[in-house]
């Protein structure tokens, strides 16, 4: 399976958090009905969904209140393995 | 005789209230936040003279009398405790004592799915020794979290709860799963007082001897591994999530326990929670909501119940139940 797009990561972390909308661009801490237990749920579904991809909570290890969800897709990014 | 009844529950819990409108203002956050959080409105902590033990002795005591038994006929004695007593002996011996337990006592630490690690030790013994066994688990994390720790202290309560289970003839476990993961042993510790860090004036002032928990990998550990240890006792049991008549999860927090729903299928309506009133007690979460159902008469005969603990370490296990007016 491929890589999601980053609005269908926003789409699925709006789906597991009742945010109204999640800008991908806006900081995660900032965002409201965001907290980090969402960001946990919305990981456990992103596992199942894509698992060839090794992503795991270290993801969100330095989160900081300028992180934003594309910051977080740039990280997914390196972690797909490389095409054989 | 191949199987059991069981034929007393008990539960005892502090009577000093902590809620979240308290905690609220002393981390100076809203209290909104605190039950959004983990859906815990209040939860017991011991006071002085109560202790893990006396907890359990208490809980102990109430399943005893209503199984219409005494120590005296009890043969083994289980106590699951991640908060022991002291060091050494084991609690089990503390409560062994003060309930006047015939035969033998040992404890089972397998952080807070003690209960059911406890419950399937008590499953396999009964079948080789098919006399009475007093399982209690008990725990009082409200001493092991740090008074400064916000994450924490919002989640712990203090309890015990007990069960009795007596030989019958037929097996009422349907299926059962145990697991562990030894590479979590970062998630939620204590890290000093055992033989890696013994106890020092230097770790006591750095507040070692405090438990310390990461929420996020708990959280997903938590879900994944419960998740995995409900699916694999259905499928053991050729059980459709949808058929469990009552759900007992470890009760640590609304949010772990909504997502293994959501991701097991197992039905809203069959959830036995009682989290908001007693917080996460640990080992005694289970056997303190089973009691409480149970008193409510809210299990039936012929009712499947469904008990699912997580622990620090990680450690998982589950047990599905074909209820019986025999086992009730």
């Amino acid at each position: 399976m491929s890589l999601p797009t980053i609005e269908e990561l926003a789409g699925q972390l709006e789906a597991v958090s009742g945010a109204q909308k999640v800008d991908p661009d806006q900081p995660l801490q900032h965002i409201a009905d965001v907290d980090s237990l969402d960001l946990m749920e919305w990981l456990y579904g992103f596992q199942n969904q894509y698992p060839h991809i090794p992503a795991d909570e270290s993801l969100f290890a330095d989160i900081d209140d300028t992180t934003t969800l594309r910051v977080v897709y740039d990280r997914i990014v390196q972690l797909v393995p490389a095409q054989a | 005789m191949n199987g059991f009844d069981i034929t007393g529950w008990g539960m005892a819990v502090p009577e000093r209230v902590v809620s979240s409108k308290d905690l609220a203002q002393r981390f100076g956050v809203d209290e909104n936040w605190i039950v959004s959080r983990c859906g815990i409105l209040e939860r017991r902590a011991v006071g002085p003279g109560q202790t893990t033990a006396s907890l359990a002795v208490e809980a102990g005591r109430r399943a005893l009398d209503k199984a219409g038994l005494t120590g005296g006929d009890i043969a083994h004695l289980i106590v699951a405790t991640a908060t022991p007593e002291q060091p050494s002996p084991a609690t089990s011996a503390f409560v062994h004592h003060e309930l006047g337990i015939a035969g033998s006592a040992h404890d089972v630490n397998s952080e807070c799915a003690g209960f059911v690690y406890g419950l399937v030790q008590a499953m396999a013994l009964i079948k080789i020794d098919p006399r009475p066994i007093l399982l209690i688990g008990s725990d009082t994390h409200t001493l092991t979290a740090n008074p400064a720790d916000r994450d924490l202290s919002i989640l712990v309560g203090d309890g015990a709860g007990a069960i009795v289970l007596a030989p019958a003839a037929e097996d009422r476990v349907l299926a059962w799963n145990l697991g562990a993961d030894g590479s979590c042993t970062g998630s939620l510790k204590v890290l000093a007082g055992g033989s890696r860090m013994p106890t020092t004036e230097d770790t006591v002032r750095e507040g070692l001897h405090y438990a310390q928990i990461n929420g996020n990998e708990i959280y997903l550990n938590a879900v994944r591994y419960t998740v995995r240890t409900v699916r694999e006792t259905l499928t053991n049991a050729k059980v459709d999530a949808a058929d469990v008549s009552h759900v007992i999860p470890h009760q640590a927090n609304i949010r772990i326990i909504n997502s293994i729903l959501s991701h097991t299928g197992l039905r809203p309506e069959a959830l036995v929670a009682n989290l908001h009133k007693y917080g996460n007690t640990a080992s005694a979460s289970i056997p303190i909501a089973l009691t409480e159902a149970l008193d409510e008469g809210r299990i039936n005969d012929g009712d499947l119940v469904l008990l699912a603990g997580f622990g620090a370490g990680m450690t998982w296990g589950s047990i599905l139940l074909r209820w019986d007016g025999g086992t009730a």
